[in-house]
């Protein structure tokens, strides 16, 4: 009896102490969000390049005697035989309704204005991304881009973390290439070199996804992000996104 | 109907040579004449800014505000006027643009589409004075799904030399005749009466300075 109550007690230490992890993770506040959004172009890869064992030649084909007779006065007196003359078997070269294109019609009508008003970020001493690699252009397989995009981060009045995720993504939803959706895999991966050369498939279940890097208060960091895409050979050529939302999360 | 005027007058034309000599030989004589014509081919285009109810900005999650429509921007016309947006953050306009073409070619058409220039800063003008347009407005066919984060392509700068600064078009005379291979937004294959709306994306670079930006957009139809 006092055994099972000296294990329950230790159990429950044991609770309450990853429950105060827990708690101080959750109370963590979101300070600022970021979307990073990368194009996604997949081009379709020529057929894998293999040697082949060279047959043997085959032989000439046979040339019929009638062929050859022929061909022999034809080298003896080219021009024996009835004369011809070349022409054309139809009435026209080209014919009524044909489409003959006279030229290229151009038109230009008169072009579309755009305007904005770009505002400073309030949020920029805090977190901001500096894109390096917007377009993703890749072959079948696996591609790495070094240094795809930047991620800086700054708290001054506690110790922060970064967070990572799949935008738009959830424990029930539903995704596209490349990132998905749980419970699939996501086809792009990130790495962090600073701090290790090994990639990570992007959690794709929402928030709060996974810890990128933390912070001390007052710590600068800036460090460049690696992507890793793989494109498997069942997609299709064309155009994709991937959009990956960072967090700052303050204590 | 410019097939039948043409025919007609083909056919007046073959009876005006073939009078005279009827009259003066004072028989009836009959044959037959092979006229070829031919139908040039036209191109017509018309492009309408904020082409239908619900145009405007979305987006900008993250960025503690909401976009709205600015003073420019009127159904039907006027500016495609994105208003307030904050640096960093990704928006959608919907319903930016429609194009309308109408041709008789029966190789159909392509459309380019192309800014005058980069962006134009001004209010306050920063230093340097442009910024890229390239990989920071996007464009993309209209869809009531599209989002800030679909799949879009990029306008590029022209090659050609701006009109009163893109106000009057491009002159493509310079490079071609026409625009770069890259700036296709649509390709039509056959002869038609069709339009296709574009909706536009504006993806903010964390280091674009704070400005008003303005650019213009030039559609050229070309008849294949």
């Amino acid at each position: 009896m006092r055994r099972t109550n000296t294990a329950a007690l230790a159990a429950l230490a044991v609770l309450t102490f990853l429950a105060g992890f827990s708690q101080a993770d959750a109370l963590q506040s979101l300070r600022a969000t970021k979307n990073v959004v990368i194009n996604v172009v997949v081009t379709p890869s020529p057929p894998p390049v293999a040697f082949l064992h060279r047959a043997a030649p085959a032989p000439a084909p046979a040339v019929p005697a009638t062929a050859a007779l022929a061909f022999a006065k034809l080298l003896e007196d080219p021009f024996a035989g009835p004369r011809t003359i070349a022409a054309s078997s139809t009435a026209w070269d080209v014919a009524p309704g044909g489409g003959t294109m006279i030229a290229q019609s151009t038109v230009q009508p008169p072009p579309v204005p755009v305007q904005f008003n770009a505002k400073p970020d309030p949020n920029a001493i805090y977190l901001h991304v500096i894109l390096h690699t917007p377009d993703l252009n890749v072959p079948y397989g696996t591609t790495v881009f070094p240094c795809a995009f930047e991620v800086y981060t700054f708290y001054d009045k506690a110790t922060y973390a970064l967070n990572d995720y799949g935008q738009g993504t959830s424990k029930t939803g539903t995704g596209t290439y490349p990132i998905e959706n749980f419970p699939a895999s996501s086809y792009l991966s990130w790495a962090v070199p600073d701090f290790s050369p090994t990639f990570h498939q992007y959690v794709n279940s929402g928030a709060p996804g996974e810890k990128v890097w933390t912070g001390l208060m007052n710590q600068a960091q800036q460090h460049c992000v690696d992507l890793s895409i793989f494109v498997p050979d069942s997609l299709a050529p064309g155009a994709y996104t991937a959009v990956i939302q960072y967090n700052l999360l303050v204590n | 109907m410019g097939t039948y005027a043409v025919r007609a007058l083909a056919a007046l034309l073959v009876a005006g040579i073939l009078a005279p000599a009827t009259a003066l030989a004072g028989v009836t004589s009959y044959g037959s004449v092979n006229v070829n014509y031919k139908v040039m081919p036209s191109v017509h285009a018309q492009v309408v800014p904020n082409y239908a109810a619900g145009f405007g900005p979305q987006g900008g999650s993250g960025s503690g505000s909401t976009p709205a429509p600015g003073a420019g921007a009127v159904l039907n016309g006027g500016t495609v006027d994105f208003g307030n947006v904050v640096v960093g953050y990704q928006y959608i306009y919907k319903y930016a643009a429609q194009v309308s073409v109408q041709t008789n070619d029966n190789a159909g058409f392509v459309v380019y589409a192309e800014g005058a220039t980069d962006l134009n800063g001004s209010n306050p003008v920063p230093t340097p004075s442009t910024y890229a347009i390239f990989h920071t407005l996007y464009w993309l066919a209209s869809s009531g799904s599209n989002t800030p984060y679909s799949p879009a392509k990029s306008f590029v700068k022209t090659l050609g030399v701006p009109i009163a600064g893109g106000a009057m078009g491009i002159d493509y005379s310079g490079v071609g005749g026409k625009p770069s291979a890259g700036s296709v937004v649509w390709s039509y294959p056959v002869s038609g009466n069709v339009v296709q709306g574009f909706d536009y994306q504006l993806r903010l670079p964390g280091d674009i300075p704070t400005s008003q930006f303005n650019v213009y957009i030039v559609y050229t139809v070309i008849g294949n």
